[in-house]
Formats: C-alpha cells, sequence, structure tokens
C-alpha cells in the first residue's frame, strides 16, 4: 500500500468519525464506561495490595533462636535488641521462655502420646518484637540474622498465621481482579464492535462500490480501524479525566473517615504514582478494543 | 474474452441460478442478456464478478478461472471489469468528480494520472460542467453517467450492466444506450442484462435469452421476442 494511498484511507476513517456523529458518540460512551470501572478495579486493586504490604510490615517479627543455644547467645540477643528499643527502632518486645513455649505447645496438641518425652528443654526460646516504624523491619530481620543463636531455620519473620491469612485475601482478591478484567473486556468488544456494525451497516454501500472498484479487502478495512482506533482513543481519554476526578474525590473522602477512625497507617494512596501508567493503560486498551471491534463487524461485509 | 462452459450455479437453498450454460462472448462483442426475473440474468452477470463461483462447471473471465479463483486474485479480476448498476450506487457525500477520483484512488492511480484521466471520463459521458455537482443534484440520466464515467476510469476491458436503464425514462434510456455503444466502438466488451423490449429491439445486437437458468436462445442481431 503506498503512503499517498494510506493517507487517503485513513483521512477517510478520521472524517467517518465525525459524520457518524451518534455512532460514534455512542461507541465513545461504551468505552468510557468500560475503562471507568476498568480503572476502579485497578486502583481498588493497587491500593489493597499497597495496604497489604503496609499491614505487613505492621505485623510482630518472630525471632526463634536454637533449642541448644547458650547463656552467652542469648544476651547478645537480648543485648541487641534492647539497644535497637533505646534508639527508639523497638517499640516493645516480649519474650517466649522454653517453659511458656512448652506450657503453649501443650495447649495446642491435647494428644499426650505426641507430647511423651518432650520437656521444655526441646523447645526454642523465642522474641516477639514489635517496631515503631514499620519500615525499619527489614534491617531488623537481617540485624538478627546474623547471631550465632538465633535459627535461621525456622526462620525470622512476621507472625506467620496473619501473615497467611492476609496473602489469602490477596490472592483471592487476584483472582476476583482477573475476572473482572476478562468480563469487563469482552463486553466492551462486544458492545463496540455491535456500535461499529452499525456503521459499517450504513455504509455497506461504500464497501459495495470499494469491491466492484477491485479495491484490496485491506483498503476496505483501513477507514473501519482507523474509526475504531479514534473511538478507543477518546473513550480512554475521557474515561481517564473522569477517573482521576471520582478517584480523588473518594480518596479525600474515604481518607478522612479512616483518618476519624484512628487508622494512621491505612489509606487510600496518591493518584500521581500511578498516573501515566494508568493513562497507558486506558490508551492502549481504549486503542485495542476499538480495533478489535471495527475489525469482527466489517469481516462480515467483506464477503461480496 | 469470456466463456461458459457447462455452467451451473446452485444456490445453498437450492434455487437454480443457471444451469448448464455454455457460450463465448469474444472481446469487442455488445451483448445483451435479456430474460424474465429468476432467469438467471442476475446469476449470469454474478458469475463473471465473482460475486459467485459456479457450482459446477467452468467460467472464465479475462484469463481469470472464476470456478477456482484464490481470493486474493478477486480484486486484480474486477479491475477488469466496469460495472453499472441500476439503482447507481453513488456516493452521496461525494462530488461527481470525487465519486469517479474514488475508483481510481481504490487502484492506488497517481494523483497526476486521476487529473488527466477524470476529465476525459466525464467529457465521454457528456457530465464535464457538472463535476462539482453532488449525486442528489444531478438527475437520474446524469447520475447513471457519473456511474458510466466511474465504470470506465480503470479502462476495464468489459462493462458490465444490471439494468442500467430500469430507472430512466425512454429518452434519457436511449441516450445511455448510445453511450455504451460508443464506448462498445472503442473495443470495450459490453454485457447488458435488461428488461426494455424497445431497446433491445432497436440496437440490433448480440441476444442471450435465459430461461429458468438455461440458455433458450442465442443470436446475432437478435430480438427481444424469438418466436420465430
Amino acid at each position: 500500500m503506498k503512503i499517498r494511498t494510506l493517507r487517503l484511507l485513513a483521512k477517510e476513517g478520521v472524517s467517518n468519525v465525525y459524520k457518524n456523529k451518534l455512532m460514534s458518540t455512542a461507541s465513545i460512551f461504551t468505552v468510557i464506561v468500560t475503562l471507568f470501572f476498568l480503572g476502579i478495579v485497578l486502583l481498588l486493586a493497587v491500593n489493597i495490595t499497597s495496604n497489604i504490604e503496609v499491614m505487613k510490615r505492621d505485623l510482630d517479627i518472630t525471632v526463634f533462636l536454637n533449642v541448644d543455644a547458650t547463656d552467652f547467645e542469648r544476651e547478645e540477643v537480648t543485648a541487641y535488641i534492647e539497644s535497637q528499643k533505646k534508639d527508639g527502632i523497638v517499640s516493645q518486645y516480649r519474650i517466649e521462655t522454653k517453659e511458656e513455649a512448652f506450657e503453649n505447645i501443650k495447649k495446642e496438641i491435647k494428644n499426650e502420646a505426641l507430647l511423651k518425652g518432650l520437656t521444655a528443654e526441646n523447645m526454642p526460646m523465642s522474641y516477639y518484637i514489635k517496631l515503631n516504624n514499620p519500615a525499619d523491619s527489614d534491617k531488623v530481620i537481617s540485624d538478627l540474622s546474623k547471631f550465632s543463636g538465633v535459627n535461621t531455620e525456622y526462620g525470622i519473620g512476621y507472625n506467620k498465621d496473619r501473615l497467611e491469612r492476609l496473602e489469602g485475601i490477596l490472592k483471592a482478591f487476584n483472582y476476583v481482579l482477573v475476572t473482572l478484567l476478562v468480563v469487563l473486556s469482552t463486553v466492551a468488544i462486544f458492545l463496540i464492535s455491535n456500535t461499529i456494525r452499525l456503521t459499517v451497516f450504513a455504509r455497506r454501500r461504500e464497501i459495495e462500490i470499494m469491491k466492484y472498484v477491485g479495491a484490496l479487502d485491506n483498503f476496505i478495512r483501513l477507514p473501519f480501524i482507523v474509526e475504531g482506533l479514534l473511538i478507543g482513543f477518546f473513550g480512554a481519554v475521557i474515561a481517564y479525566l473522569l477517573t482521576y476526578q471520582a478517584y480523588e474525590w473518594i480518596q479525600h473522602v474515604l481518607n478522612s473517615i479512616l483518618l476519624n477512625l484512628g487508622y494512621t497507617t491505612l489509606r487510600l494512596m496518591e493518584f500521581y504514582p500511578v498516573a501515566l501508567r494508568l493513562f497507558i493503560i486506558y490508551s492502549v486498551f481504549g486503542v485495542v478494543i476499538g480495533a478489535i471491534g471495527s475489525l469482527l463487524s466489517v469481516r462480515k461485509h467483506l464477503n461480496v | 474474452m469470456i466463456k461458459f462452459v457447462d455452467a451451473t450455479k446452485v444456490y445453498s437453498n437450492g434455487v437454480v441460478g443457471l444451469k448448464n450454460v455454455t457460450l463465448t462472448i469474444e472481446k469487442g462483442e455488445f451483448v445483451f442478456v435479456i430474460g424474465a426475473s429468476g432467469a438467471g440474468k442476475s446469476t449470469f452477470l454474478k458469475l463473471i464478478m465473482h460475486e459467485e463461483a459456479p457450482t459446477e462447471g467452468e467460467v472464465y473471465v479475462n484469463g481469470y478461472s472464476i470456478h477456482n479463483m484464490p481470493r486474493s486474485e478477486i480484486p486484480y479480476l474486477r479491475r477488469s471489469l466496469g460495472v453499472v448498476f441500476q439503482d447507481f450506487r453513488l456516493l452521496p457525500n461525494k462530488t461527481a468528480y470525487e465519486n469517479v477520483a474514488f475508483a481510481m484512488q481504490m487502484v492506488e492511480a497517481s494523483p497526476r494520472e486521476i487529473r488527466r484521466q477524470i476529465p476525459l471520463a466525464l467529457g465521454l459521458v457528456g457530465l464535464s460542467k457538472k463535476a462539482k455537482a453532488y449525486p442528489n443534484q444531478l438527475s437520474g440520466g446524469e447520475q447513471q453517467r457519473v456511474v458510466l464515467a466511474r465504470a470506465l476510469v480503470n479502462n476495464p476491458s468489459v462493462l458490465i450492466a444490471d439494468e442500467p436503464t430500469g430507472n430512466l425514462d425512454p429518452k434519457t434510456s436511449m441516450e445511455i444506450m448510445n453511450l455504451f455503444e460508443e464506448i462498445n466502438q472503442r473495443g470495450t466488451t459490453v454485457i447488458v442484462a435488461t428488461h426494455e423490449k424497445d431497446i433491445v429491439d432497436k440496437m440490433k445486437k448480440r441476444v442471450i435469452i435465459l430461461e429458468q437458468g438455461e440458455v433458450k436462445s442465442d443470436e446475432q442481431k437478435g430480438h427481444y421476442i424469438n418466436e420465430d
């Protein structure tokens, strides 16, 4: 295809958007609605993920010592934690002695046979540490792992139960998110191809003439694809602006509610860090569903 | 040259469009195809344009085998044919000039060629003065002339017309037919499907009469009704 023809056909597509104002508006509206919902879902996902990260860091750090840790090794760890507390990094900590651990396990495991031969001496001693600033947790964990008395096999880390529960929530949410994305995209393509099908139907005469004068199939497709691309892009831009406005508002309202309820770490994130990425996602998604919609609807009329 | 060899077209709903048609139309001929509605005129033209393919037999048009043709070749077959319809089929939002130019742009003619060819084509059909008019500003006869200019502008070797005078008054019809004859005299094969007895009788050309999909008669200098 020559550049000249490409330009001519592209121009045809552009002017078609304008000429079929009603249909174009309807298609653009479809794109807006779809992308708007998609965007809200995406933003929700980003917020949930980031808040779970925050909550993770807010959890206790648990450190187990080796079962045969010496008194010196134990003192070393305690001294480190104490020093961190003095520096204002650790807010509070609790020691679980071997005896306490034994009592706890007896409460958990009711089966006498399993406990037979087990004494407090077989249990590890452990520390539960709370930090002032969750962001310090990585450093504290890496410091602790360097002590010879610390059992790195049990791992130093967050409270396992709560962590697993949070990750479970995150996983379930991801499934919901993927399902929503697939459903929304399918609905959008269907709606757009239906709308464009109407404009194609209105212009089947033009397609017919193009075929009779011997235009190649791609010549016939191109104006419609350009039309679909434009509709998708316009829709994306408008949807983006709407999402931005809506999010700013929701963020403002929800954050003040959360603050009033006393949550200082739990909050909706700012829009700006994701602004560019979201715009790219919107544009690509809008343009792709526009083009696919066009192609689907023009296909039927090509077989003259 | 157009050649039908025992060509049969049965539509998917069982209707027989054309049955065992064998005939040849030489280059430069002027042929009328007549017959009642449903006699097979449209199917005959559709096979030539590869709007349909024969279910049996062979059809050759300008060196292309219609019965066995890859989809990608269809546009090139159509470029060797000029088509005129009863209902004109002009683009309403383009002027006469632009409508004709559109046909040339679709086959990627250069702008210079387009500027040179269109005045010639519009001149040939006698519409030079109406180049800037839109279809709704033109009479039926004038619109059909634009269609004719569009059909001819890419220099097809065959001109196909399906009821070209169906929507025109007798005087205008005759004018259009005279144009066809003029075009034919320049060497273009002309195939006209029609209902109009007067025209066929007056023109004294080859007449192919179709009846229920079969060729009932095929005569040089024929008449509309051949009852011996």
